[in-house]
């Protein structure tokens, strides 16, 4: 039967089964116990070098994400209907229809786990035919094939090869309407050049993630201590190497918890979590570098300037204040804790070192704070710990799930 | 007694050191170099207050001396770039050369408080490393001319070696940002008339320009016999890496020398004396399987280990950051931590360099771009 499945099989498919379909396969790769998850939670251990609890917190947090309401929700949201992904709707005026592009590859280069995953789920819900261009521990393809003992219109639909990040010139993208890319600007730049002249293009390029801690929270210890349980957990998962997470911390003077005494604090949130998410195997180029950074914050300290929090191993390292023309230094369990004085001073960093943000945590919902987040740039506001827990429907890179991968056709009837 | 007199009484001692090595190949036992390094190290802590106060982190004190060389707190190279790291008042340096700042763009100072120190190591490995053979040699410099850039640490080896070793044809092509390759194919040309051996002293990168040149107007050179390249400096902050092989591959092509003329060497500003290749390479079975290895090898009053993220000691063959202790920094630290990577061989370290894309993944994290955006 499968064998007779043709491109674009899925247009004939009711997108509300698409979506049950989707959410089905997610709730089975959810049970940890679920044979193709444990065989990809070893590869994903083995090719990031991350420890196995933070393997399974990434999957966990993937494939619980995607349910039937979430996955409808969103679509809701962003097109204004779900049947309209279809065929033309008479709810809209003029009527229309969210018909999505023929075929969508997606390329997954230098990424954590999983990144590609919530695109394609979507791109699928759109019904386009998707390949996607997945790292070596094939957790894509294991999913597809999950998905196709859901729906077999998925086993042509949805496809995965093994992309190696050596073979960066050799994708052949002339049959695609839409590419998404993940990766360095120059990987981007040159899959860009391999597109159709007519596709559609999006990149998601290298960004940061930063957190600031306003003098509110820092009267009153159980508080703080709180904010530094999870800027502990939005430092260490994922070694820190995904775009949200903390790569630097702003705290504000002049609360009862000084920004020495909160850097302290979240050195012990950090060797707690660090229970809970041991670090992985770092390279001995991150290793060295993590070890300088820390001896160099020692001797500053030592100078007069600063302080840093660390252990042996250096399993986090917390920098307080650093020199501020020094960029964040990006480094496995890294954290920079920049006092400051207002928001302003925080953006002023920001600026002064181009970063481009993804997500910023803050201690609470102050108007500057939020106008600071806003102003910076970054993609995502949240609370400290839900950093590097997005909602399903979260604009990555400030762009909608769904809504740039259908071609809106409308009917002036 | 007298800070003038503690100083003159370890230079002196080192200085029998580093000649008695020079002159009869006399080496500096294991308890002989931890002792002399204790006891700089004692001397650096009453003088060099930064210094002092790092060292009294890790608890040692002028009153808590470790008892090996490979306890010495090693202050890490970028610390030149934070404080002056020198046992004297710097207004009064002898030396005073400047790292190029490749890190974050600003540059660190090495301040040396007399000059008969380093010009002594620095003579005596080149000379046991670069010239056993004693040949007198026309010295061709692809590296910063020190009237020109005084600072220059590389510039003022050069200069030391080309004045007390060379033939007085000395050339230098750098000026400024620019290489004078013309200039130097113009006195390749006249060394190879005139049958005169010549040192081609240069960074990777500026090697790789003169091979560029070479290829581009199709030169190629048969350099008179004793002709050595002496090769330094990586691709640090350079766009266009060669593979070392490959490099070397290319220079014995265009110019003539035969591979083990090709000598690296690996030195840093922070640092007094210099290690050098190994020639020729050895078999070495530390890391489980024998293979080909060309290991760097320093002057017995230099010694490397290899470190972990905790500053010990890794076993023989496992990859880790460098760590050298040089006694002829007797003004500045004895002990300096870097990024380099390597591994301990037999015979010294195999130096692995710096992993510049090192693997950060992300969902689209990539440090090294972020950090390139932010400069």
């Amino acid at each position: 039967m499968t064998q007779a499945l043709k491109a674009h099989s899925l247009r004939a498919v009711p997108v509300r089964a698409i979506v049950r379909a989707l959410s089905d396969a997610a709730a089975r790769w959810s049970d940890a116990d679920f044979p193709p998850r444990v065989r990809a939670t070893d590869a994903i251990a083995a090719r990031t070098g991350y420890s196995i609890p933070v393997v399974e917190y990434a999957l966990d947090r993937l494939f619980f994400s995607i349910t039937e309401e979430a996955l409808l929700a969103t679509i809701q949201d962003e097109l204004g209907g779900i049947d309209l992904l279809d065929d033309f709707s008479k709810a809209s005026r003029p009527r229309g229809y969210a018909r999505g592009f023929d075929r969508i590859c997606l390329i997954s280069s230098r990424t954590t786990i999983g990144v590609a995953l919530v695109p394609a789920v979507f791109a699928l819900c759109a019904k386009s035919d998707v390949l996607v261009k997945d790292r070596e521990d094939g957790l894509i393809a294991a999913f597809f094939a999950t998905l196709t003992d859901e729906l077999e219109q998925f086993a042509v639909s949805a496809s995965a090869q093994q992309w190696e990040s050596a073979h960066t010139g050799a994708h052949d993208l002339s049959g695609f309407d839409l590419v998404v890319a993940f990766g360095k600007d120059a990987t981007l730049d040159r899959i860009r050049e391999q597109c159709s002249p007519h596709a559609r293009f999006i990149g998601y390029g290298s960004r940061a993630s930063a957190g600031y801690v306003a003098i509110d929270h820092l009267d009153d210890e159980r508080r703080a201590r709180a904010i530094g349980d999870g800027a502990a957990r939005d430092l260490l998962l994922y070694d820190s190497e995904g775009c949200l997470s903390l790569h630097v911390l702003f705290i504000e003077r002049g609360g009862k918890i000084g920004p020495l005494d909160f850097a302290a604090l979240l050195s012990e949130s950090a060797k707690r979590a660090t229970i809970e998410f041991p670090l992985g195997a770092r390279s001995p180029a991150g290793t060295a570098k993590t070890g300088s950074y820390r001896n160099l914050a020692a001797f500053r300290s030592t100078a007069g300037r600063g302080a840093v929090f660390s252990d042996a191993e250096c399993s986090h390292v917390i920098a307080l204040d650093p020199p501020l023309d020094e960029p964040p230094p990006f480094l496995p369990r890294v954290a920079p804790v920049i006092p400051v004085d207002t928001p302003a001073d925080a953006l002023a960093y920001l600026r002064r070192h181009s970063l481009a943000l993804e997500g910023f945590a803050l201690s609470d919902e102050r108007a500057d704070l939020i106008s600071m987040a806003v102003d910076a740039g970054a993609s995502r506001i949240t609370t400290f710990g839900q950093l590097q827990n997005p909602p399903l429907a979260s604009k990555h890179g400030g762009r909608p799930r769904i809504a740039e991968f259908i071609q809106w056709i409308d009917w002036d009837a | 007694m007298s800070y003038a007199t503690q100083s003159r009484a370890l230079d002196d001692e080192l200085l029998s050191v580093i000649r008695a090595w020079h002159d009869h190949g006399t080496i500096l036992s294991e308890a002989g170099f931890t002792d002399l390094a204790t006891r700089s190290l004692a001397y650096q802590l009453r003088h060099n207050q930064p210094y002092a106060r790092y060292c009294a982190g890790f608890g040692i004190t002028a009153h808590a001396l470790p008892e090996s060389w490979e306890q010495i707190p090693a202050v890490p190279a970028a610390a030149y770039k934070e404080a002056v790291l020198a046992t004297f008042d710097p207004a009064h340096a002898a030396l005073h050369f400047q790292t190029s700042g490749t890190t974050q763009g600003i540059g660190g100072s090495h301040y040396m408080e007399t000059a008969e120190l380093y010009d002594a190591a620095l003579l005596a490995g080149f000379d046991a490393f670069m010239l056993a053979d004693g040949m007198r040699l026309s010295y061709l410099n692809l590296v910063p001319n020190p009237h020109d850039r005084p600072n220059s640490s590389l510039g003022y080896m050069m200069g030391r070696v080309s004045a007390l070793r060379g033939d007085s044809q000395t050339g230098w092509y750098v000026r400024g940002e620019e290489l004078l390759i013309e200039a130097l194919v113009i006195d390749l040309r006249a060394a190879c008339t005139d049958r005169r051996p010549v040192c081609i002293a240069g960074t990777a990168f500026a090697l790789v320009d003169v091979l560029d040149y070479l290829a581009l107007h199709d030169l190629q050179f048969e350099l008179p016999s004793g002709s050595r390249i002496m090769e330094t400096g990586g691709f640090k902050g350079r766009s266009r890496v060669v593979e070392r092989g490959a490099l070397y591959d290319a220079l014995k092509r265009r110019l003539g020398v035969p591979d083990k003329a090709i000598v690296a060497e690996y030195g840093m500003t922070e640092l007094t004396s210099q290690y050098y290749d190994m020639r020729p390479s050895t078999t070495d079975s530390s890391a489980g399987e024998s293979i080909r290895v060309t290991s760097k090898v320093g002057p017995p009053w230099l010694r490397a280990r290899v470190v972990d993220a905790s500053g010990e000691t890794v076993p023989r063959g496992t990859v880790g950051a460098l760590v050298h202790v040089d006694l002829a920094n007797r003004s500045s630290c004895i002990a300096i931590a870097t990024e380099d990577l390597g591994y301990e061989t037999d015979d010294g370290f195999v130096l692995l360099g710096r992993e510049e894309g090192a693997a950060l993944r992300g969902c689209s994290l990539d440090a090294e771009e972020l950090v390139a955006r932010s400069r």
